[in-house]
């Protein structure tokens, strides 16, 4: 045929890839600066027990923010996670107190926060709602049912098995922290590892394009939210076991550090992208600067300050690394002109 | 540029539309268009902007549902409601849009809706990486195409290498019909021709191929009959080596009204 090149030289496909990425390199290194930092300014900030116990209490954030990661990556968002976490874990409390055994009633806590996080995936995927709208209608309709519920009861004692999840310790290390890690280890997985992930990834980023390549959209929609509500009832469940009781406002605010911790760890706002990795240093970062500042005697409502501060300027950081901003990027390439 | 006739092509019809309508609120997008696609032949689709081409395609591809007419696949009805139903039934589409996920690398792309996976102690089905990069690695190779890395989102490449990635998504199963929107509109020359030589070793291997093009000279090139559309409706099939290009431009411009007498046969 007459246009049939000739025989071309082979072209290079794939040639330089870098075999090893060093993802979350720089986020690393702010945690170990921090640490040696806090430490130099208090000593008892860098003691093996007061870190095994901010990690501890952080092991909550982290599992949920696992659940928030897909979400975010997905380009949706959770607001309602604490108030699904409070209603989930009333109910819980409130079937142990009716005599209820704990085997029973750990697993229809996990389904009903499972249930609830599918209804958010179904009113977003069928009815369309943004998910910023449709999980602020949830967050306050969901923190009512357990007001409701629990008519501003306290709760307290649970079994001594559940107890040991939140308080016990294996071979020295905290329960809470070996769940923690394995939930993290999991989600891992599943998000770089499993078709699952690489559908989470492609909703977010084209959602149009998943359609195209068969991809069903809403499936993946309603199972990242159910995702999200398993992740709520395990960190709920360390949480309970922790402090051992609950009640309806318990979680209140959660939404801002979950979602702090998945966008400081560099999963995009906008879709498409996430890392786990990122999320856990971030939710880590978090609760220690949290930590620092109550060592340090600082005001509670300081931190809430210090938080919003950080969730903005961690996205602005990303807009900037993503040339979002125009007129940031235009300075950046007039410093460093096309080589 | 000489073309060639086809193989294969048997005169059998593969797919054949029965006055498909589509509308978009008051526009009407497609108006009862009958069309049949011959066992292994390339048909090229052409028509001004916005004449319904790629709404047509749609339907086949399984990502619009036409309001009105039908479909038959192999002489049965068929109803694709997802683009699912579409490949099941053995039509792949490379969209005008091109499809890709500008945040996943590659293989990620290549393989979207149709991962490679692996069973991790023989229970968990995990993505097999290294496999799905070694056969991207290799479908790459049928181009002129040059990609320094395959693990970067594919957001930062050039049009050409994204176009080159979409219908590399094609080989990856044997459909009985390829469906093209402009393909080759990125492309470089070189790139163009390899492809267009991918299209017509296909076809003699016994594929059927749908292609969408503005290019004439490409379409006088590889087709073995060409449809025009305008305004949504049909305005003529010809078989490609009994006509002109300066028919086809006429009826591209002016719909029937621009049909030679010697073309008047071929009016839909
Ligand atoms: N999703 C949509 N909503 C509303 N109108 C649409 C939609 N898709 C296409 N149209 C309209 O339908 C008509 C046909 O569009 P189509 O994309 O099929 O044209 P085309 O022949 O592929 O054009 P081009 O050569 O520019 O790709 C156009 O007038 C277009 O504006
Ligand atoms: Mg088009």
């Amino acid at each position: 045929m007459a246009v049939v090149s000739e025989a071309q030289a082979p072209k290079s496909i794939g040639a330089s890839d870098r075999r090893f990425r060093l993802e979350g390199l720089g986020l690393t290194l702010v945690l170990v600066v921090l640490i040696l930092f806090f430490t130099w300014v208090n000593p008892r900030f860098g003691t093996l027990a007061n870190l095994a116990n901010v990690l501890t209490q952080t092991s909550t954030y982290v599992i949920v923010a696992m659940g928030m990661t897909f979400v975010i990556a997905k380009a949706g968002i959770d607001l309602s996670v604490g108030s699904m976490l409070a209603l989930s874990t009333c109910v819980f409390f409130g079937l142990i107190e009716a005599g209820w055994p704990w085997p029973i009633a750990l697993p229809l806590m996990f389904l009903l926060a499972m249930a609830l996080g599918a209804f958010n995936g179904l009113i977003i995927a069928f009815l369309a709602i943004p998910a910023l709208i449709a999980t602020l209608g949830t967050m306050v309709a969901f923190r009512g049912i357990a007001l409701l519920h629990s008519a501003g009861k306290l709760y307290y004692g649970l079994p001594p098995a559940i107890v040991w999840l939140g308080q016990g310790k294996v071979l020295g290390v905290p329960v809470p922290i070996i769940v923690a890690a394995l939930f993290v280890a999991f989600s891992w997985w599943l998000f770089n590892k499993t078709t699952f992930g690489v559908h989470v990834r492609a909703v977010g980023g084209n959602r149009e394009a998943a359609r195209l390549a068969g991809i069903n959209v809403a499936r993946v929609e309603v199972l990242v939210y159910t995702l999200m509500g398993f992740a709520v009832a395990l960190g709920g469940l360390l949480w309970i076991a922790r402090i051992d009781g609950t009640q309806a406002t318990l979680g209140t605010a959660m939404e801002i550090h979950v979602i702090a911790a998945t966008i400081i760890g560099g999963t995009s706002l906008f879709g498409g992208r996430g890392t786990i990795y990122g999320t856990l240093l971030g939710a880590i970062l978090l609760s220690m600067l949290n930590n620092a500042l109550v060592i340090a005697g600082v005001e509670f409502f300081w931190q809430l300050v210090a938080i919003g501060c950080i969730v903005i300027a961690a996205v602005t950081i990303n807009n900037i690394r993503e040339n979002r901003i125009g007129w940031i990027s235009r300075i950046r390439h007039r410093r460093a002109p096309a080589k | 540029m000489q073309r060639q006739e086809a193989a294969v092509s048997t005169g059998e019809v593969l797919v054949a539309m029965r006055n498909l309508d589509k509308y978009y609120g008051g526009l009407r997008a497609l108006a009862e268009v009958t069309l049949e696609i011959r066992k292994g032949e390339i048909l090229a689709l052409v028509g001004d902007n916005g004449a319904g081409k790629s709404t047509l395609i749609k339907t086949l591809s399984g990502a619009v549902e036409p309001d009105g007419g039908e479909i038959l696949v192999d002489g049965r009805p068929v109803s694709f409601k997802t683009p699912k139903d579409a490949t099941d039934a053995g039509i792949e589409t490379v969209h005008q849009t091109l499809g890709l996920v500008d945040t996943l690398d590659v293989p990620q792309n290549v393989f979207l809706g149709r991962e490679l996976t692996k069973k991790v102690f023989g229970l968990f089905p995990q993505l097999d990486q290294a496999a799905m990069r070694r056969r991207t690695h290799e479908l790459l190779q049928r181009f002129a195409i040059s990609l320094p890395t395959l693990n970067e989102p594919v957001h930062s490449l050039s049009g050409g290498q994204r176009q080159t990635i979409a219908i590399s998504r094609l080989l990856l199963v044997e459909p009985k019909l390829l469906i093209m929107d402009e393909p080759m509109a990125a492309l470089g020359v070189d790139e163009g021709s390899k492809v267009l030589d991918l299209v017509v070793k296909l076809r003699d291997e016994g594929l059927t191929i749908l292609i969408i093009s503005h290019n004439l000279e490409h379409v006088f090139a590889i087709a073995d009959r060409i449809a025009v559309m305008k305004n949504g409706r049909l305005v003529a099939v010809v078989p490609s080596a009994a006509t002109t290009r300066e028919a086809v431009v006429g009826m591209i411009t002016m719909g029937a009204s621009g049909v030679r007498t010697e073309d008047r046969q071929w009016l839909s």
